[in-house]
């Protein structure tokens, strides 16, 4: 029997013989060494990072009491007003606070060197590259160490938090941006270009009201994970719910810390509806 | 703008372009006068686009001279040169407005190179006669109703009659149109064909379009253009061209074709 009994056209007309397209499939001889080679050092790295991270699962096995314990003590949650819930609440709050700040302030910032950093809007190749370096610096450099360089200047509390969300998120921000603009269909800057619109024309008139959406899209998404953020910034010093639990973790009260972190929780899920709410606005 | 030659108004010479050792075009002379619609017709990678987009400056070519009313371009320099070149608009396949910006503001952005800078950062910001000029060219398409509407919510030929607007703000008197009609449906591309020539003819523009519909050339325009491998085959008024004369544009096409077609029926 042929190998090529596959083309319909020959089935239908019912001729049994030869088919006129022969299915050849061209033969790749190096794609399985590729893959072998591939899956060889995937396996390889996990050995080596499953050496260098201590990872016993029979530790978690062993240790489960201590585990237990540990929940053990926080339940059940402590609800008392005054004690728990009020100053959680408030710290939410200031929480929210340091996130929403940190990604509008930083917007000013970020728009400026995306700009300047997306290779369609950018005015020259040297300018291009320093907007990369700044924007590269401020993403490198961990919100965390952002924090703790401006309590030294402004002491402790929310606004050093703040500061350290707008200089990190002015990197990260303004890197997704560029990416977005020089992602972006050029045919309505080029046709306004043709029509003897100057760069800062062009960019305002084309590339930027072009990029609204995506902008917005990035925009939700960073607040998103600010608010995240501002949870850990608040673990060193900078006020808000990260700083409540921080204290009752060191005072042994896991029941105060239990509401806390149920109270986070709730503010993701908002936080996260809200922006998947205003997202699916901007998609329709 | 008024006229200061008697010649006409767009007229190339000579234009030769290659990319990276392989040549598009060959030669390649024509002119176009006001109140003339002419169309330039040939097989994909006959050099149509790239003349467009070398007379516009988009693409440079390797030689040949552009004029403009008598004016050659390769004598002009810096501010003079921009403001000769900004006599010519360009009319693309894939429209290229915004779509989120009303049809006003589209059309407002025709005339930025008269906006000053700061006032073109917004369009809230455009100036009151600019905003009124750009209605005053919806309303020669046919789309002053349309003022206010999101780009984006408009049809595919509406759209692009927002875009012959958009060069009427740039007050262009030679508009060159890159396939204007490829991505529309037939009516839809009748309508733009019909606005293209009318432009031309009652309102003295240069208007040379690079068509993939024969049939629309030669019912529109009133004169076609054959280019074949980058050298121009004719050079006719449209009721002059023959059916011979599209065969040869199209004959490489056609001849592998018509290999098919026979080898199909042959199995059969």
């Amino acid at each position: 029997m042929t190998p090529h009994t596959l083309t319909p056209a020959v089935a239908r007309r019912g001729s049994s013989a030869q088919p006129r397209v022969a299915l050849v499939r061209p033969k790749k001889p190096l794609r399985w060494i590729t893959t072998a080679a591939v899956a060889a050092a995937v396996v390889g790295l996990h050995a080596v990072a499953i050496e260098g991270t201590d990872f016993k699962p029979e530790l978690l096995v062993d240790g489960w009491q201590g585990m237990a314990a540990f929940i053990g003590d926080a339940f059940p949650p402590d609800l008392s007003w005054e004690k728990t819930l009020k100053p959680g609440l408030e710290a939410t709050l200031v929480t929210l606070w340091i996130g929403l700040l940190g990604t509008t302030l930083s917007v000013p910032f970020a728009l400026l060197l995306a700009a300047l950093a997306a290779e369609n809007t950018s005015p020259h190749r040297l300018v291009y590259q320093v907007a990369r370096a700044i924007l590269s610096f401020f993403r490198a450099v961990p919100d965390i160490v952002f924090a703790l360089i401006f309590v030294t200047a402004v002491g402790l509390g929310p606004f050093a938090g703040v500061l350290a969300l707008i200089c990190h998120n002015t990197g990260v921000m303004g890197k997704l941006w560029a990416e977005s603009m020089e992602e972006i269909d050029a045919g309505p800057q080029e046709a306004l270009r043709t029509a003897g619109a100057n760069r800062i024309q062009q960019v305002a008139n084309a590339t930027l009201p072009m990029v609204v959406p995506q902008f917005v899209g990035l925009l939700l998404y960073r607040f998103d994970v600010n608010v995240r953020s501002s949870l850990v910034l608040g673990l060193v010093g900078a006020g808000g719910i990260g700083l409540l639990i921080n204290q009752s973790i060191k005072s042994f009260q896991f029941d105060s810390m239990l509401t806390h972190i149920l109270i986070v929780l709730v503010l993701i899920i908002v936080v996260d509806q809200f922006s998947a709410w205003i997202r699916r606005r901007l998609a329709a | 703008m008024p006229r200061a030659g008697q010649g006409p108004l767009l007229s190339v010479q000579g234009l030769r372009k290659s990319f990276n050792g392989r040549t598009v075009l060959q030669g390649v002379d024509f002119s176009v006068a006001a109140g003339e619609l002419v169309a330039f017709l040939g097989a994909n990678g006959s050099g149509k686009s790239t003349t467009l987009r070398c007379v516009m400056g988009i693409t440079s070519p390797d030689s040949g001279s552009i004029s403009i009313d008598d004016t050659a371009l390769e004598n002009l320099q810096g501010r003079e040169l921009q403001q000769t070149r900004q006599r010519m608009a360009m009319i693309f396949q894939k429209i290229h407005l915004v779509p989120r910006r009303t049809a006003l503001d589209n059309v407002c952005a025709g005339a930025l190179s008269r906006i000053p800078t700061v006032r073109s950062l917004s369009p809230l910001l455009f100036p009151a006669d600019v905003q009124q000029e750009a209605l005053d060219c919806l309303d020669r398409v046919g789309l002053a109703d349309r003022a206010f509407d999101r780009v984006g919510r408009l049809s595919g030929g509406q759209q692009q009659r927002v875009a012959v607007a958009r060069a009427l703000c740039q007050r262009a008197d030679v508009v060159l149109a890159d396939e204007p009609v490829s991505a529309l449906d037939p009516h839809a591309a009748e309508q733009v064909m019909a606005l293209l020539r009318e432009l031309a003819h009652s309102e003295g523009l240069a208007v040379a379009a690079v068509l993939h519909q024969p049939d629309l050339a030669l019912r529109y325009a009133d004169r076609s253009i054959g280019l074949l491998q980058g050298s121009m085959t004719f050079d006719l008024p449209s009721p002059e061209v023959t059916a011979e004369h599209l065969d040869t544009l199209y004959a490489p096409d056609r001849i592998a074709s018509d290999t098919i077609v026979s080898d199909r029926t042959q199995a059969a």
